[in-house]
This record gives structure tokens, C-alpha cells and sequence, in this order.
């Protein structure tokens, strides 16, 4: 129907914009998710993610530019049944049994999957004569899951699927909702935590203030903020001369220690030999996290009036300047707080 | 739609809160009223159908409360994500609120049957249960239009003024002649009590007056577009 050749993506958004009042939630979307992909949409809490997935299932319409599923509009495909969602603010349906609610939602669709099969996949198939409010908030999770998957839809929405999960449950949902990816299904979740969108996604889509600031592979995001880490003991010497080695795109010193983000880890390592600075050396790939960091670091202020300026992209030019105190696994606490500002300057306080 | 329907019935049916208070209440209540004081005889035919009236406005108006729960929840706004149309979840609602009013007039009629001896044809009977049935659809309206608008706790409160209010303005619980003449011309207009003037015109042996049939027509299509209104208003935020 649209512009592509073959089959229309299952997910298409065109600079999609949509602001309440003075916040602009969402500041031009482009993005595009092909059928059978598993894709994360990450960001921190007001980054817009709950926006995107309202303008995505067609629960709100956008201000400007256009949202399509399966090349049609999205109630178009939610009304043929295409769609399935589990939404963030879900509570537990008060007095129905878990089958009796399941099987309701599964004979809305043209084509469910088998009551029993969905209760397996979710891993309720024991609670079913259960009343779901007298559940567990992590059995009251999967069942809102068998909810969304019931109706055998072709892409599954899942909107902070494993927020107040216990880590035992959440391992036990992603295994559910990999079992479902891997009939071929299109799959859309959002989190905030860095390392299940890593595990879990084919791609992530990284969200601050509104827009999608990157997009790729956890592999594809690490490198793009800089492949690897090169520390090593300063030993007495200085620092100068440090950034201009081959592949070093920032520097950190921390006590006697010098931390290089850098590109290319053998140029750089390389390098070092000939300075004969190897001390205690250690090369590790960047994590998810110093990515994600550096992707939002000065974007997170989404809830501004009039908008944060534009922002590029990836920048490893402003971490640079970085003497940043944060460490190994940096700012997780600023992913998860409402943090309006880069938790870096939250943590540096 | 019908498998909505039969979700939402069986959910209000395990409310025991509405079992209590929507059926067993105005079965108890009627049975005490009509046990307290000097009979005339009348007294019990036109209690019975004032409680059956108070009880089938009570139920009806409570489908505006689950209204506000399932908003609350986010159970509406899960629906709008299934190929559900939300004409189909509106209507379905309505139809709950006609099928959950039934108990509590059925309970009543009955309690005046068995209990206290009311002796009426089958058809009056018939026409008594059928009318209140189809004379309750305005206050359902009131309900969902309470629901839709307000918060669950808010409509809860909403429905319960609603509901004593109109009851006891109406003369679903004392008889009117008991009130003065003011409060007696503002009784006349208003649904509940032309509610019940469609039972006990019944009871006593003739059709509802015109007058009865008009007024609670004007209500419908009050409590009809407030129904809509507050829908409308809340529609994109479900």
C-alpha cells in the first residue's frame, strides 16, 4: 500500500509529533520496525516511550506526521485483529478466573492461538481457575502477557513489560516472550533496563526527549560510542598527549588510573607500547550503559517547555571533557528515578 | 459482544457488594417496611413495587461504577488494543445494566408473592417485572454518563446520592402522600417516581398514565446525552 516494494513494514513512523499542552512528548519520530523483528524501544521514565506506543497502537492520535502498522492505520490493524498490547498501567481484572479472561480477549481475534497454549506460554497454565486480582504482581504480569499474546497477533506490544518483576520472574517472562518471538511474530518492547533490551532485542531504539537518538544492534550502540575502554596505571606519568593517540576519543582519569574510550583498541594499545605506558593494562568493551549514557546525557530534560534543542545524535565529543566520577556501571541509578536531568550531573553533585 | 456481556454480568454478580446491597437490601428493606406500622393492604403492593424500583435503579445505576473501575484499571483502555469497537464495549455495558437490574426486581416481586401475600394476575405480574425492566434503561444511562465523567470513588459517591436521593424523593421508599404538597409536585417530576407509577398504575389494574410514560421519556433523553456527553469527554483518555 505505501511506497515499498513486497509487504509493508509492520511498524512505520513518520515524523511523528505529539505534544499535551507545553510538553512535546514526542518530537518527530522516524522509524521503521520489518515484521519478525524483536525490537527494544529504550529510554528513561518521560523520555517518551509510553507516548510512541499510544501513537503506535492508535490509543492517541499524533499532531503531525504519520503512524502506520502493516501499511494502514494503526486501528485499521488493531480492529483486524493484528495487534495484541500489554500496557504499562494494566491493573489485575477484578472477579474473573485467569482462563475466563483470557478466553475472552482470545475470541475478539479472527485467528487465536489455543486458550491452553497461551496460558503455557505465559506460564499461568496452573493459575487458570485462579480469580486474577487475588494474584501476585508478577502472576498478574504474565497474565496481562497471556492477554496480549491470546489473539495469536502478528506484532505484540509490550509497554514496560517487566517493571516490578522480581528477577526470577523476569527471566521466566523473557523466556515467554522469546518463545513467542520465535513463531515469527514482530515484537516492540520498551524498558529502562539497558541490559534486557542488550539480551532480548535483535535492535534497540534509544529514546530521549522525544526522538529516537540511536538505532542498532547493542553491538552496533557500544561502537558507536566508542568500542572499548583501555585503562591502564599512570604510574607517575602525565596525561598529556593521552587524546591524540590513535583511536582514543576521550579520556577519564581516575586516582592513578586513566581510562581511554577509544575506537580502536589495537591502534591505541598499540600505541601505548610505543610510549612504553603499559601498566596494569585492561581493555574492555564499552557497555551498554556508558552508551546509553552518552546517547541521553544532556537530552533527558524532555518535560522542558519548548523543547531541548536538537541533539547529536552520538557525540563521544562531549564526553571528552568528561573527569566523570561515575564508574563501572554509571548512572543506573539515573535510569530509573524520574530523573529531568543527564544523570550525570545528578551524579556529580 | 455477547461474550461481553456474559463477562461483565458474571463480574457484577460476584461483586458482593452489589449482591448485598443491590439485591438483598431492597428485599430486606421491603420486607421491613411492609412489617412496620398499620397495613392497609395497599401498602404492601406499593412498597413491593417501590423497592423493586429501588433495587432495579440501584443495579442499574451501579454499571456506571464498574464503568469507573474499569477505567481505573486500564481494562478499557486494553480493550481499545483488541478488534473490539468501543460502540460494541458502550453497548455492552448498557445491555449489562439491563441484565443485572433483573435480579433485584425478580427478588422483590417474589418477596411480595411468597412473603407478604400480594395477590395479583399473571399478567399484571408479567407487565409489572417487564416494565421496571425497561423503565430502569434511564437510570443505567445515569450511570454510565456518572462513570465515564468522574473517578471510581467520585462516581461511587455520585451514584449512592443518585440513588438515595431520587429514591427517596420519588416515594420508592414512603409514599408520597405522606409528603407535603411541595415536596409532593416536585415528586411528579421526577423519574423515579414515574418509574414506579409504571408498576403500581399496573397493580392497580389500568395502563401507566401518559403523564408517567412522558416525564420518564424526558429523563431518558437527559440522562441518554449526559451518557454521551461524559463518554465523549473521556473517550481519547480511556
Amino acid at each position: 500500500m505505501t511506497k515499498t516494494t513486497g509487504t509493508p513494514p509492520a511498524v512505520s513512523f513518520t515524523g511523528a509529533v505529539k505534544s499535551f499542552g507545553s510538553v512535546h512528548a514526542v518530537q518527530g519520530v522516524d522509524l521503521r520496525i520489518s515484521r519478525g523483528e524483536t525490537v527494544a524501544l529504550l529510554g528513561r521514565n518521560g523520555a517518551g516511550k509510553s507516548t510512541t506506543i499510544s501513537l503506535l497502537l492508535g490509543l492517541t492520535e499524533p499532531d503531525e506526521g504519520g503512524v502506520e502498522l502493516f501499511g494502514g492505520p494503526p486501528e485499521a490493524s488493531v480492529r483486524a485483529g493484528r495487534v495484541g498490547a500489554m500496557l504499562q498501567e494494566g491493573r489485575a481484572v477484578p472477579r474473573v478466573t485467569v482462563r475466563e479472561l483470557v478466553t475472552f480477549v482470545a475470541g475478539r481475534y479472527p485467528a487465536p492461538m489455543p486458550v491452553a497454549r497461551a496460558l503455557e506460554l505465559a506460564g499461568i497454565a496452573d493459575l487458570a481457575g485462579r480469580r486474577v486480582d487475588r494474584l501476585s504482581g508478577g502472576q498478574t504480569q504474565r497474565v496481562r502477557f497471556a492477554v496480549a499474546l491470546a489473539g495469536n497477533p502478528a506484532l505484540i506490544v509490550l509497554d514496560e513489560p517487566t517493571a516490578a518483576l522480581d528477577v526470577e520472574a523476569r527471566h521466566a517472562f523473557w523466556a515467554s516472550m522469546r518463545s513467542y518471538a520465535r513463531l515469527g511474530h514482530t515484537v516492540l518492547f520498551s524498558t529502562h533496563h539497558l541490559e534486557e533490551a542488550d539480551a532480548y532485542a535483535d535492535r534497540i531504539l534509544v529514546i530521549d526527549a522525544g526522538r529516537i537518538v540511536a538505532d542498532g544492534t547493542g553491538e552496533q550502540l557500544k561502537r558507536a560510542v566508542g568500542g572499548s575502554l583501555v585503562a591502564f596505571d599512570l604510574a607517575g606519568r602525565g596525561t598529556a598527549g593521552l587524546e591524540l593517540l590513535p583511536g582514543v576519543l576521550s579520556l577519564e582519569v581516575r586516582g592513578d588510573r586513566v581510562r581511554l574510550r577509544t575506537d580502536d583498541s589495537d591502534a591505541t594499545v598499540t600505541a601505548l607500547a610505543g610510549l612504553d605506558a603499559i601498566r596494569g593494562l585492561e581493555v574492555a568493551p564499552a557497555s551498554l550503559d556508558e552508551a546509553f549514557l552518552l546517547l541521553t546525557a544532556h537530552g533527558g530534560s524532555a518535560p522542558d517547555p519548548g523543547g531541548a534543542p536538537p541533539r547529536t545524535p552520538i557525540g563521544p565529543e562531549r564526553a571528552s571533557s568528561s573527569n566523570s566520577p561515575g564508574g563501572g556501571t554509571p548512572g543506573r541509578a539515573g535510569l530509573h528515578g524520574p530523573a529531568l536531568h543527564g544523570p550525570r550531573e545528578t551524579e556529580a553533585s | 459482544m455477547l461474550d461481553y456481556l456474559r463477562l461483565e454480568v458474571r463480574r457484577t454478580l460476584r461483586d458482593a457488594g452489589f449482591v448485598i446491597g443491590g439485591i438483598a437490601m431492597p428485599v430486606l428493606m421491603y420486607l421491613l417496611f411492609t412489617h412496620l406500622g398499620a397495613d392497609d393492604g395497599g401498602w404492601k403492593t406499593g412498597a413491593m413495587v417501590g423497592m423493586a424500583g429501588y433495587g432495579a435503579v440501584g443495579c442499574a445505576l451501579n454499571t456506571g461504577g464498574g464503568v469507573a473501575e474499569d477505567r481505573a484499571i486500564g481494562w478499557l483502555r486494553q480493550l481499545r488494543v483488541t478488534p473490539m469497537t468501543p460502540r460494541q464495549v458502550v453497548i455492552g455495558r448498557t445491555l449489562t445494566g439491563s441484565v443485572t437490574v433483573l435480579p433485584a426486581i425478580v427478588a422483590v416481586l417474589v418477596a411480595g408473592g411468597l412473603l407478604n401475600g400480594v395477590r395479583l394476575d399473571a399478567w399484571q405480574w408479567a407487565t409489572i417485572a417487564l416494565l421496571l425492566w425497561l423503565g430502569s434503561v434511564p437510570f443505567t444511562l445515569l450511570g454510565l454518563g456518572n462513570g465515564y465523567r468522574l473517578s471510581g470513588q467520585t462516581t461511587g459517591v455520585a451514584n449512592m446520592a443518585c440513588n438515595l436521593g431520587l429514591a427517596v424523593l420519588g416515594g420508592l421508599w414512603f409514599p408520597v402522600t405522606l409528603f407535603p404538597d411541595w415536596l409532593r409536585t416536585l415528586s411528579g417530576y421526577t423519574p423515579t417516581y414515574r418509574f414506579a407509577q409504571l408498576g403500581t398504575s399496573v397493580a392497580a389494574g389500568h395502563a401507566p398514565a401518559p403523564g408517567a410514560l412522558a416525564v420518564l421519556t424526558l429523563w431518558l433523553l437527559a440522562f441518554g446525552s449526559y451518557a454521551v456527553l461524559s463518554y465523549r469527554r473521556s473517550a481519547g483518555n480511556i
